[in-house]
Formats: C-alpha cells, structure tokens, sequence
C-alpha cells in the first residue's frame, strides 16, 4: 500500500483503536502511531485527521482536555470514552468480518479458471 | 447524522464550543512536535522548521476542513454572510441610513395597516366555528341583509334542513334606575336560543330558556361583565336578583363573560349592547305579523352544508310562503352573509383599498431602495471580483447580497415595528367610530409574523435584481475591466425603477385626489336643515310615571318653558329623532283617494314626531300650506306635515293640502289632514337622495325617546349641556340624558368613514411622492456624476450654462415624462377600485388627474435642482484632471 487517502470509516476505527491501546494521547502522537504501525504507509493529511477527531467526540465516543505534554507544552489529549469503547468492539468485529468476507471472495476468484 | 452530532454542530455553528483558536493552539503543538523530530534527525533549525511545515501542510485547509466539521455549513455561511453583510453596510452609513429609512417607512405602515385589517376582517369572530354563523334577512339594495319578521322566522325554523338554528334580536333601549341615577342602557331583546346559537355561556347564572321567551315571562336579564361591574361592583350575589328599569322588576339570571363580544347588528353610537332580555313574543301578539319586519336575523347554518346551498334552500322556502301568503311577503330574496361580512359591512372596501394603497407605498420603498444598491454596486464591483477570484461561486455572491438585503429589511422592519405602534394610535383615532373590533387593532403575534414575512418577501424584491445582476457581473475578468466600462445596463434598470416608483406614486396621489374631492362634496352637500349652534340632547320618558301620553306631553311642554328661559337660548324644540340618527320608524302611508288596489303596496314613509318649533329652528322652508301650531292639541283634529319627496310620490303635481291620510293601518285609526310641505331633508347618509317623511306633532303622536334640540345664537353650543341638564334633572332626576352632542358633529359623523380613507391616502401618497422624488433624485445625481468628464469637455469647448441644464434635464425629463403617462393610464385602472367610496366625482376625473400629473411633475423636477447645482458647479480643468 502506497501513499493513500484513507477511508474515512477506517480512520474512525484506527483512531479508536490507537487509543483502546494506547491511552490518551494528542493529535501529534496519534499520527505518529499510525504512521509507526503502518510503517510509513499511512500519511495521515492532517486536515483529515483534526476533523475526525472532532467528528468522533461530537458522536460522544472520545473525549478531549487540554494537557502537558512530554516537552511540558499544551496540548490536547484525546481518549476514549465508554460509548467509545463499545463502538470500537462493534466496528472491529464488523471489519474482521468483512475483511473475512473479502478474503474468501477474492480467494474463491484466484480459484476460478 | 445523529442528533447528538446535530446538536453538538449547532453549538458549534453558533460559536459556541472548541473555536478556531483552541484548533491553532492545537496545530501549532503538532508543528512543534514535528520540528523536533527532524532536529533530532540532525537537520538545523531552519531545514528542521521547513520540513516540519511541509509535513503538516497549509493551516488554511485543515482549518477549512475542521470548521466544516464544527458546524453546520449552511448556517455557518448565514451567519458569517451576516457578519460580513453588516460590516459593509457600516462602511456605507449614508447608503444604509437611506435604504434603512426607506424600508422603515414602508414596512411601518403595511404593518399599521395590516393589524387594522387582520383585526376588523381577517381575525375569526370569538365564537365556536364562526364559519358557520350567518346574517340572514331579506336583501337590501347592497345585498345585505335586513330585518325580519316574527311569525316569517319560526316558520323558517319549521322548513329549513340547511340550517341549525336561527335566533332572532332587536334593539332595546331601558332606562336603569340604582341609587337615584338614570342610565338609559344599549340593550337587546333576543330569541332565547340566541346565546346558545353563538356558542357561548354565561359566566355567572344561566342563560335564557325557551320558558323565559314568552310574553308573561319575558323580564329577566343578562348582564354584560362591564355593566355589572360598573353599576353593580362585580357583586357575585347578583344572580337571582331584581333591578328596576323603565318602572319594572327585571330579574338578573345571570352575567356574561369578560371577553365576550356581542353581534351589534344595530349599534348604540360608540357602545355596544350591555345587557339582554328574551324578546318574549307569540305568534298572535301585535309584533308577530309578517309584514312587521322589525327584527335582525341571525342562523347557524349545519355542519358541512355550505352557505350557497343554505341561500338556495332559504330562497326556496321564500317563494313557498310567498305563494301561501301573497299578500304579506313581496317579490325579492333572502340574502344568508357571512356573519363578519354582516358586521363589517362597507368597511370592507375602504380597508382594501388602504391596504392596496400601503402596498404601493412599499413597492416604491422597494424599488428605491433597489436602486441604492445598484448604485453603490459600482464602488463595490472590484471588491466582488476579488471575492470571485478567491474561489467564491456565483451562487456564493448571490447569496452574500441576498444576506445584505435581509439585513437592510430586517433593520427597516424592526425600525417599521415601532413606528406602526407608535403610529396605531394615530391611526385608530382618525378611524370612524363605526369601524368594527376596533379594540382588537394591536401589534400581535400574528402582526409580527406578517411583518416578518413581508420582511423577506422586500428583501427579495429590492435584492433580487442587483443581486444577480452583480453575481453576473463579478466574473473574474471584470477585475481587470475599469468599473466605468459596463453602466449601461445598470442605468436602465434604474431608470425602469424610477418609473415605476413614479407610475405608484401617481395613482395614489389621483386617488388621494379623488377621495379629497369627495370628502368636498359630501361636506358641501346640502343636509336640508342649517346644523350652526345646535346642541341635541337625548333623553327618554319611560316607566309608570308616563304611561300616559298626557303625562309625556305635560313634561314636555314644562321642559320646553324652562329651557326656553335660560339666559342665551334663542329656540328648543323636542323632536323623536337625532337629526342624522337615522330613522327605523318607517309606515305605511295611505292617502283617501290615492290608495293602491292592495292598500299593503302603498309606499313606507318615515315618521317624525316634532313639536311645533322644529322647522324654525332647523332652518327647513316650508314649501306650502302651514306647520304645527300650539293648537294642534290632542283633542284637535289630527294633523300631518309631509315632505316634498312625499308629496312629489304620492300626488305627483296636484296639491296634498286638506288630503286625507291613515298612517299604519289602511283601514283602522284616525285619518289625519295633511296642513303642509316642507323640503327634503337628508336623515342619515348625505350621499343618499333624501328619503320621503311625514312629520306628526308629538301631542297627536307621543314619542317617549325624544331629543331636545337647543339653539344660542350668541354662545358656544357646548356652553349649554350643563345648564340643560340641570333644567331635566330639577324636572325629574330620574329622566337619563345621553347622546349629547352639537349638530355640526352629528352631520360631519356621516362622512366619517370617507375622511378617514381620504386622510391616510393623502399620507400614503404624500410619503409616495416624497420616496419617488428621492428616487429620481438619486438616479438624475447618479447620472451627473457619471457624466462629469462629458460636462466638462462640453464646457471647456464652450458650452453654456443653458447647454448643460439641458444636458442635465434631458435623462431626467424623458423619466418624468414616461412615468406621468404610464401612471396617468395605470391610474385610470386603479381609481375603480374606490367603487362606492367615490361621490360628487367621476373615478376618472380630468381635473383630479391633471392636478396630480402636475403635482408630481413639479416633484419630480424639483429633484433635479441639487444635480443641476453640482453639474453647473463642474470644473472642466478638475473634470479632466481626475481621468
């Protein structure tokens, strides 16, 4: 996977997911993180990123306040919250699910004559 | 979307929330961060910076991108639209001053108008399915309908299918005693199921019941709210007792409630009824004939039977008895109305077309202001272009100017509000008193909403066209074309406004016209009698005291002595009716000798009992033979004086003196001798041909309402009214004077209605020229200043002052001259819509018209003074100069 646009539902899901593992974190450490467990594959545009974020605490499903950073600067922590959490199981199960789905649908057509 | 995100959006659109700072904060950390991290790598501060910023991307769009998210677009972009809106039209205060004014004006007095109207003819009656409710009658010239009989109803109740119910009422006029003081009262006597038919209760008692409605037990009472608590302080016990009025015990069964508002089918002058009583006829009794109509009809026609088809039916029936009883009921119809068209009557029209008139007062108010924004358009095309140029759509800018012309209504109605409520008062006080639910005119709820509406709706009408010409025109290549290139079109659009304006304020000021010269000759029309320094005072002789006409006339003659000898009165007479009062006391007139085959065909002449002075003192000639003298006794040989309309009618050219006549009655009663003629008199409208009288002295003929009339040569009318009251109150404190008033007033009464359309269309008009002339104004200015270069290459080859007047005049002239035709012409169309309004004057008036053409012309060429000045003033060196 190169360079790529992300899937709006899909960066809802690795936000949450970032913050399941990893607690509280800023806007700075959350691209970080996927950009670390992507493997520099995922680029997030951060005029995608700080919208979602906003998107996901209007929905009620992480909550943000302002805090220290490590390098004793202001910044914001988002987290997860409960509603959060269960979105995350709901949505993860949805995807292995899919992602199941596809795998036995794209597998079946390397089958086929 | 989820409502929770709905909600949190909303917050967010209307600034409440994270803000555009907290996200800077927020990025600015994200930079930092992202600096650091490529320090580390070993780049030097500047490089670590660079990369940093290439890593994050433009602040701009991610804070594009976030506010989407914060908010909801749509009323983001209202509110910064706004925002915008109001710091450009603060930039521009004399622009926004005039435009605010304009629409302030305009939007004011719709609403003032609007709130007169909704009250007296939009708001439903306070009554349960007032659709439902009708007057019902035979039909009047104007297709109203008019009285009624006894027996004629209870057999409509007997046939109709279409209707519920009908209940029936009359005009009742007692005199209550309590405490030693006389209070003669508006009353009604009503059909017991009147209330019920309207659908309301008493709030205290009970209402009538069929028992009530007979002629041996017909006394007991309804109080209104008002009376029971002015006469009888509110006293809850009042139920089930007894009030003495005209001599008789009434018991009180019960109280109205406080809002409630009785059907004046007859209305008491300024008041409506207060109190009510069963009529308490049978059939057989002496008011129960058919063809004693004397008796308003009211019915409630059945639920899901439409009016036509209750007239249709009602009709039917009309002709059946007709056919059963021929020689009571004459050829005709039943008008069923409406019962609010019943109540408002000819109101009607003259409240439309004051309405029409205020809406042609906003148009020019519209159009006006239309111009002032294609005019400031030109200083602010560059400034759309560069918005253009940024990115902004088409629909973008529209919409941005659209918000503009909100904001300029949404000013001038907030500022229109309270001019129409500080205004209303004005308004009510020039209305006749015969307007209906006049006290329900206020600035309501459903006012406002009108306002807000029409708010909108001027926004789009004055916005609409510079907002699209402008969207239009900010294409980005405009930036590069110089503001002066393209005016062309711009000027006739303006031009187009000012016609208009010009066209609207010319067929208000002809009708204004058309109304003036009305009111001129309404006020010049001849009344027949000579009102100056004339006081009338009503007063009635009721209870045991006068049952007999002895006594009546005993107080008579005593009044007549005492009032005679107080210092200033010239002359008194008593009379039985308010000279313009109207007259209901309309008999059959049956002259020996010139009876009809059927005596019922003999025509209805309107009675008047006078005593003998009457004609002295009202300045009436009389045309032949005598009129009543102290002789004239009851014992005497009864006399009649009649008319010239009466005696043209009933004798054509031969002499009525010495005839014989019965009055009422063809076959019973005294025959009485007619001893004079007098001339016409108008008795009520003054736009009517008199109608025909007979006049019999109040000896032969008591009437126990009477009025007195008293005339001072040397003093002010109005001096009198205390001592004539002190001469009735030494005579019988118990005798209740009202309806004081001096004649002039009586008569000027009667153009009430017209003085008032006149009135506001004189304003309307007056506020028209005034806005149109501005306009032109504006437009001849507009047109100076971008000729300037023109004027002054023309002066500096050599032409004269004249030259440049003319130059000046000729846009302006050709405006004037296309305006005054086109509204000479739309003129013509609309002065019809006065109909009834209009008397003494043809709607289409020469003179009014040319007068009018004139008047604005002159208007209209005043405006182009101050341009003229300024073009005069052109300096061809400076006008060079500033190219």
């Amino acid at each position: 996977m190169s360079k790529a646009d992300v899937l709006q539902g899909t960066l809802d899901l690795m936000v949450l997911k970032t913050l399941d593992s990893l607690g509280p974190l800023h806007g700075y450490g959350i691209a970080q993180r996927l950009l670390q467990v992507s493997d520099s594959a995922l680029q997030l545009n951060q005029g995608t990123l700080y919208p979602a974020l906003l998107r996901l605490e209007q929905r009620g499903w992480i909550a943000s306040k302002w805090g220290t950073s490590e390098n004793n600067r202001r910044a914001r922590f988002y987290s997860l919250t409960r509603t959060g959490r269960r979105q995350l199981q709901r949505e993860a199960e949805d995807w292995q699910r899919m992602a199941g789905i596809m795998a036995r649908v794209l597998g079946g057509q390397e089958d086929a004559p | 979307m989820t409502l929770r995100e709905l909600l949190a959006r909303l917050a967010g659109a209307l600034g409440r929330g994270r803000g555009d700072d907290e996200l800077s904060t927020e990025l600015s950390f994200h930079l930092e961060m992202l600096e650091a991290q490529h320090r580390a790598r070993g780049l030097d501060p500047a490089a670590a910076r660079r990369a940093a910023r290439l890593d994050l991307g433009a602040d701009a769009p991610i804070a594009e991108a976030w506010r989407d998210q914060r908010g909801l677009p749509p009323v983001d972009t209202f509110v910064q639209d706004v925002r915008y809106g109001s710091r450009m039209l603060r930039r521009t205060p004399g622009f926004t001053l005039a435009a605010l004014l304009t629409l302030a004006i305009g939007i004011g007095a719709n609403t003032a108008m609007f709130s007169v109207v909704d009250a007296v003819l939009l708001r439903p009656l306070p009554y349960p399915e007032p659709e439902r409710l009708v007057a019902i009658g035979d039909r009047t010239a104007d297709g109203q309908a008019s009285s009624v009989g006894f027996a004629t109803v209870l057999d409509w109740r007997e046939r109709s299918r279409a209707i519920e119910s009908f209940a029936m009422m009359r005009a009742w006029l007692p005199t209550l005693v309590t405490n030693g003081e006389a209070e003669r009262l508006p009353a009604v006597r009503v059909s017991a199921n009147y209330f019920d038919m309207m659908g309301v209760r008493p709030a205290l008692g009970r209402g009538f019941t069929a028992d009530d409605d007979r002629p041996e037990h017909w006394r007991v009472v309804l109080l209104s709210d008002a009376l029971w608590r002015r006469r009888f302080n509110a006293d809850p016990s009042i139920v089930g007792r007894t009030i003495t009025m005209n001599d008789r015990a009434f018991r009180v069964v019960g109280v109205m409630p406080a809002g409630f508002e009785p059907l004046d089918a007859e209305r008491f002058y300024n008041t409506s009824a207060e109190l009510w009583a069963p009529i308490g006829y049978a059939l057989g009794g002496d008011s129960s004939c058919r063809r004693c109509q004397h008796l308003r009809g009211f019915a409630r026609v059945r639920r899901g039977v439409s009016l036509a088809d209750a007239s249709v039916e009602m009709n039917a029936i009309r002709e059946q008895m007709r056919r059963e009883h021929p020689s009571e009921y004459e050829a005709g119809s039943i008008a069923v109305v409406p019962l609010r068209d019943a109540l408002t009557g000819n109101v009607r029209g003259a409240l439309l077309v004051l309405l029409a008139a205020v809406g042609f007062v906003l148009l020019i108010a519209c159009a006006n202001v239309a111009n002032l924004l294609l005019a400031r358009a030109v200083t602010r095309r560059r400034e759309l272009a560069l918005r253009a140029v940024l990115g902004a759509s088409r629909g973008r800018i529209v919409r941005q100017l659209l918000t503009e012309s909100l904001l300029l209504a949404g000013g001038g109605a907030v500022a229109g509000v309270l001019l129409a409520a500080a205004s209303l008062e004005a308004v009510a006080a020039l209305a006749p008193v015969t307007l209906p639910r006049m006290s329900h005119i206020a600035i309501d709820a459903r006012v406002l909403a009108f306002t807000a509406g029409l708010t909108i709706l001027t926004s789009l009408i004055f916005g609409l066209v510079p907002a699209w010409r402008e969207g239009r025109a900010s294409a980005p290549r405009t930036l590069a074309v110089d503001s002066r290139g393209s005016v062309g079109g711009r000027s006739r659009a303006q031009a187009v406004l000012v016609v208009a304006d010009l066209v609207l304020a010319l067929v208000l000021l002809a009708g204004a016209g058309l109304m003036l010269r009305t009111v001129r000759a309404v006020v010049q029309t001849n009344p027949g009698f000579n009102p100056d320094r004339i006081l009338a005072l009503s007063f009635s002789l009721v209870g045991q005291a006068y049952a007999e006409d002895s006594a009546v006339v005993a107080f008579q003659e005593r009044a007549l002595q005492q009032l005679r000898a107080l210092p200033g009165v010239d002359a008194v007479t008593l009379a039985g009716q308010v000279p313009f009062g109207g007259n209901g006391d309309c008999r059959g007139f049956h002259a020996s000798g010139r009876m009809k085959p059927n005596p019922v065909d003999d025509p209805c002449i309107e009675r008047y009992g006078v005593t003998p002075d009457y004609w002295g003192l009202m300045g009436i000639p009389v045309l032949a033979g005598r009129t009543f003298t102290e002789a004239d006794t009851a014992a005497a040989q009864p006399v009649l004086v009649i008319s010239e309309s009466t005696a043209r009618q009933v004798w054509g050219g031969d002499s009525p003196l010495g005839a014989q006549v019965r009055m009422g009655n063809s076959e019973r009663g005294p025959w009485r001798t007619v001893v004079g003629v007098v001339a016409d008199v108008h008795h009520d409208d003054l736009t009517a041909s008199p109608a025909p009288a007979m006049y019999t002295p109040q000896t032969q003929f008591t009437d126990s309402f009477l009025v007195a009339l008293v005339k001072s040569a040397t003093l002010d009318p109005a001096t009198l009214v205390a001592p004539v009251r002190a001469v009735f109150r030494s005579l019988d404190p118990s005798v209740p004077i009202y309806d004081v008033a001096t004649l002039p007033e009586l008569v000027a009464k009667s153009s009430a209605e017209r003085q008032f359309v006149m009135r506001l269309l004189a304003a309307f008009a007056a506020v028209a020229v005034f806005l149109a002339a501005i306009g032109l104004y504006g437009v001849v200015s507009h047109g100076v200043a971008q000729r300037t270069r023109e004027v002054g290459v023309r002066v500096a080859l050599g032409a004269q002052r004249r030259d440049v007047l003319a130059l000046v005049l000729a846009g302006g002239a050709r405006l004037v001259a296309a305006g005054v035709a086109a509204g000479m012409a739309a003129a013509a169309l609309a002065t019809r819509s006065l109909g009834t309004l209009v008397f003494g004057v043809s709607p289409l008036d020469p003179l009014t018209f040319g007068a009018a053409a004139v008047m604005l012309t002159v208007v209209a060429l005043g405006a182009h003074i101050l341009p003229i000045r300024r073009a005069l003033r052109i300096d061809p060196a400076a006008a060079l100069r500033s190219e």
